[in-house]
């Protein structure tokens, strides 16, 4: 059963495989049968791997049955989001210019989660190379958000959420670039991770804004989001830009109180603009920290964070019109048909124009401009000069507490077409991309619900900690959830 | 500098005179096991230079989705020794960029290349000018980047292909472009310096030079500035000549580029002027220059730091290793050849112009220190061992169509050839045939030597014999010496040489008649 407090944690279901109480492969035949069920409604996969999984569930109970060790996510059903590198299946980044592509090599990350013994079940569909807020700019069509299929999922990876909602799987892997994880998390009521810059591998991640993307988890729960970090963090000789810092244990602390830790709240993230169901949601928590003994620190400001979207929105496009020159279709992808007096121009525009969506060839646009010369330094250079200065104010706002407290989204999920001006959607992210112009590590878990049109919808709450202080992160939101596990709903979906 | 001639007109403007300016941009494929920014193999490295098309292909090369970018220290290590030889500041503090535009031979729609802080800058090397006094060649910059792959049309084998075909086997090859001040006024002096390079980084071991396989590419910028003989002066659009494989094709552009421009001046009389740089490329079978791109400003390349890649940071240990690791250049060790063993330019030059055969040479000289220990032989060995391999060793080389080095003979038995040549064991026909035996065999060379009758012969009588016969031959000779006259004792000698077929000891041959004629 999704949703409820009677969700089996990860480790309880791996136990269960290892012990030889339930399979690997009962395991990956539930999920199958749930995704079946389910996925006429709410299509968050791209492609369903049966063939794959049930493969993989066999070896793994024989191994288990040979008595060999297996990881610590053994027999774990997990969806990835289309935009990770898997050796099977396709890896289409929810774009026509990918349609049919096969990846010849896994990413780092499905490696070392695959290394534990978890299962990819399916690709999870996302707005098309993760540029979008809502999962409608997929190539194959939007992913309706399970606890009200007339409403978006969130995005970019809005399936991988779903799914992880609808009860597909216990885990599914995201990449947040400027909040595509977080923000599907909140709207689907489940928990999802942007990790530290540098923590997780990029290898096998296509690229959208390369100095910003990392992959993360989504899980029902702090602890099994965390489990599933814990799997596929740290140093990857093929990504330069991970760092060779030790991957701490995250389990180990996280069930200590926050007693004595300090949370920020900052004053200007419970804006009126905001839902006030979602202010109330992050006061409510504020509160119960205060309860839980934590002390609540309002005497921090992140002013520059308010040009948070605008930095993104020259920094990602501008790396974006560079990672996305490769699909070019002359190696793979899509590649159009030429007249017989169109030559090698013609070829890439028209290949591009035909395989890529209005908001890439938006995005690539604009990123193309902002690194032309002439504008470059208008553009490009001052962007990250206000990116080096929101990263000295989070630096400072951390000297004063241990992690930040707020909301994920601004609203609850909105209807399917509710977004139609770009520059609103862009908007959803406001609370979001700072973490990762800053490069620090946030979350966002289930706080509450809005009552919207006689339904309840999921709220979620945001927390921020430094880079690299992943455990404070999960020890903090675990309190959270502890407290509250009883307030949790079933999606109705279920 | 160079005058046209006679004084040319046409119109209103006249050509006096012109003078080059001459500046070059030099590409240096380094032989790096892999690639640049992955571990497949480099086709600059000798293990692939033949590999089939696309053999040197993985996700990184081919850019599929995901892949990503780790540099190779490897190549930045070779880099900064380059950098060092030219005696260039390496910086502490470099990095990558992006250099963005379409083209089938590069995978990911952008170069990885150093934009705005290269690894190495602002040195210089002198180099032997044409007009005979020392020319130093200003370096601007010397940074890393990565090869694009290649297009042909036609299929392996030789059939025409009507498409275009991409081989992405040299995509992703590190490569070093190394850019000059514009300090040459002549052909001949870029063409010097680019020997010079192709010398240092063979020495350096970071490249094998084989210009066939495009392992130096050079690019000369060229104009002209032609004085009027009115006290004018006017310059010509700069022309930037793209990849020019050989030295004969450098100097062949420079040169038709001379002409060419100085005679486009008189035509239309432009000058240098914003947007006036083109483009042009070299036709080999015609000997001319061929115009490529109008105006340079038609790309607007988007350089931006590249996020996947962290910057290069030298610190002082890591550059100190670098620097031990640099050999004598070939310049120094010229000079050294010069003033410690006495062999003259032409000579120093033959043997550093490759570094094996330096190699081989200096262990026979080596060779022959550790054979004869203390003990001074009278000519200096590397003047001897010099002599041997550029005669002997030549000699050789030409009839077997192989380097000096890979004749067969081995270090310690050019030694001997020295050594017993010095004591006066062997003659000099004997050296040279004892040296021609040693290439087929690895026996000791004294024993050759004794085999094949080479060693010189002492033995008193048949000595005296010889010095009574040739005296008899040449009474006049003889005379001469007799009065003091020592020149002529050399026509005697050679009369005994003859007489022993060549197997007489020379010096001993001496001693004798001298003894004999008193003198």
């Amino acid at each position: 059963m999704a949703g409820g407090t009677n969700i089996p944690s990860i480790e309880a279901v791996c136990d269960g495989v290892r012990s030889r109480q339930s399979s690997a492969v009962e395991l990956v035949e539930r999920s199958l049968a749930r995704i079946a069920s389910l996925e006429p409604k709410l299509n968050c996969l791209h492609e369903t791997l049966k063939e794959h999984a049930l493969d993989r569930a066999a070896r793994i109970d024989a191994a288990i049955a040979r008595g060999e060790h297996v990881g610590s996510l053994a027999g774990v059903p997990i969806v990835v989001k289309d935009n990770i590198a898997t050796s099977y299946g396709t890896t289409t980044c929810g774009s026509r210019i990918l349609e049919n592509f096969r990846s010849p090599y896994d990413a780092t990350a499905i490696e070392r989660l695959e290394r534990e013994g978890a299962i990819v079940v399916g690709k999870a569909n996302c707005d098309e190379f993760a540029m979008g807020s809502s999962t409608e700019n997929s190539a194959w069509g939007p992913t309706r958000n399970p606890w009200d299929t007339s409403r978006v999922p969130g995005g970019s990876s809005g399936g991988s959420a779903a799914a992880v909602a609808a009860g597909y799987a216990p885990a599914a892997l995201g990449s947040d670039t400027g909040g595509s994880i977080r923000q599907p998390a909140a709207h689907c009521g489940v928990v999802g991770v942007k990790p530290s810059y540098g923590r997780v591998s990029r290898y096998g991640l296509v690229a959208f804004g390369s100095s910003l993307d990392q992959i993360g988890p989504f899980a029902h729960s702090v602890r099994d989001a965390a489990l599933v970090l814990q799997a596929i963090a740290g140093f990857d000789p093929r990504d330069s830009t991970t760092a060779e810092i030790d991957v701490p244990d995250y389990l180990a602390e996280i069930d200590r109180p926050v007693e004595g830790l300090r949370i920020g709240l900052p004053r200007r993230f419970t804006s009126p603009d905001n839902d006030p169901a979602v202010n109330k949601a992050v006061l409510d928590a504020a509160d119960e920290y205060a309860r839980l003994g934590a002390t609540i620190v309002e005497d921090i400001d992140l002013p520059l964070t308010d040009h948070g979207i605008s930095t993104y929105y020259v920094i990602a496009p501008a790396e974006a019109s560079s990672n996305l020159a490769r699909f070019d279709g002359i190696r793979y992808g899509h590649r159009a048909e030429l007249a017989p007096d169109e030559d090698l121009f013609d070829l890439y525009a028209r290949s591009r124009a035909e395989g890529f969506g209005p908001e890439v060839q938006r995005r690539i646009m604009l990123g193309t401009y902002v690194l032309s010369s002439g504008y470059y330094d208008a553009y490009y250079k001052r962007a990250l000069q206000v990116r080096r200065l929101i990263k000295q104010e989070f630096d400072a706002a951390f000297a004063k507490c241990h992690a930040i407290l707020g909301p994920t989204a601004p609203t609850p999920a909105f209807p399917l077409g509710g977004k139609a001006d770009p520059l609103s959607m862009y908007l959803c992210d406001v609370y979001t991309v700072n973490a990762n112009i800053a490069g620090i590590c946030a979350l966002s878990l289930p706080g509450g619900f809005a009552e919207v049109e006689d339904q309840l919808l999921p709220i979620g709450i945001q927390l921020q900690c430094r880079a690299f202080d992943e455990p404070t992160l999960f020890r903090v939101a675990r309190m959270f959830e502890a407290a509250h596990l009883q307030d949790r709903l079933a999606c109705p979906v279920a | 500098m160079t005058t046209m001639s006679p004084a040319t007109t046409t119109g209103d403007r006249k050509v006096a005179r012109t003078r080059l300016v001459i500046g070059l941009e030099v590409h240096v494929e380094l032989s790096t096991r892999t690639k640049m920014f992955t571990r497949t193999g480099n086709v600059a490295h000798r293990d692939h230079y033949d590999a089939e098309p696309n053999s040197l292909v993985d996700p990184v090369v081919a850019a599929l989705p995901g892949v990503l970018p780790v540099m190779n220290r490897r190549a930045v290590e070779m880099a900064m020794t380059v950098g060092l030889a030219l005696n260039c500041t390496v910086a502490r503090f470099s990095k990558w960029d992006r250099k963005n535009y379409f083209y089938p031979d590069l995978p990911k729609g952008y170069q990885i290349s150093q934009y705005d802080l290269p690894l190495c800058g602002d040195g210089a090397l002198d180099i032997p000018g044409a007009d005979g006094t020392t020319k130093r060649i200003g370096i601007i910059r010397a940074h890393l980047e990565e090869d694009t792959g290649k297009l042909g049309h036609e299929l392996p084998g030789g059939l025409r292909y009507e498409g275009s075909l991409v081989d992405l086997n040299r995509a992703g090859t590190p490569l070093l472009e190394i850019v000059t001040q514009p300090d040459f006024d002549c052909a001949d002096d870029v063409v010097t310096f680019a020997q010079e390079l192709r010398n240092i980084c063979r020495f350096l071991g970071v490249t094998d030079g084989i210009m066939q396989r495009g392992h130096m590419r050079f690019e000369p910028n060229v104009n002209v500035v032609v004085f009027d003989g009115a006290g004018q002066e006017h310059r010509t659009p700069i022309v930037e000549v793209k990849n020019l494989n050989s030295f004969k094709a450098l100097r062949g552009a420079i040169e038709h580029e001379h002409e060419r421009q100085a005679k486009q001046w008189l035509e239309d009389g432009r000058v240098m002027g914003p947007g006036a740089k083109s483009t042009r490329g070299w036709d080999d079978e015609r000997g001319i220059t061929v115009l490529q791109r109008e105006k340079e400003d038609a790309h607007d390349y988007r350089y931006f730091p590249d996020p996947d890649l962290v910057p290069v940071v030298v610190d002082d240990a890591w550059l100190s290793r670098v620097r031990a690791a640099v050999p004598e250049l070939p310049m120094a060790r010229r000079a050294r050849y010069r003033s410690e063993f006495g062999l003259d330019e032409k000579d120093a030059h033959a043997l550093v112009d490759d570094p094996l055969l330096c190699r081989f040479y200096e262990a026979c000289v080596d060779a022959v220190h550790l054979r004869t220990g203390s003990q001074v032989p009278t000519v200096h060995p590397g003047f001897a061992v010099a002599k041997l391999l550029l005669n002997a060793g030549a000699k050789r080389s030409n009839e077997r169509s192989l380097p000096i080095n890979e004749l067969g003979i081995a270090p310690s038995q050019v030694a001997a050839v020295v050594v017993l040549r010095d004591e006066g064991v062997v003659g000099p026909q004997a050296a040279d045939a004892l040296f021609g035996l040693l290439c087929d065999t690895d026996a000791e060379a004294i024993e050759v030597a004794r085999q094949n009758g080479l060693v010189a012969i002492r033995d008193d009588a048949a000595l005296d014999r010889w010095v009574t016969e040739a005296i008899a031959a040449q009474p006049q000779a003889a005379e001469d010496v007799r009065a003091g006259r020592t020149a002529a004792i050399g026509r005697l000698v050679g009369q005994v040489m003859k007489l022993s077929g060549g197997k007489a000891d020379a010096k001993a041959v001496n001693e004798k008649l001298r003894e004999r004629l008193g003198s």
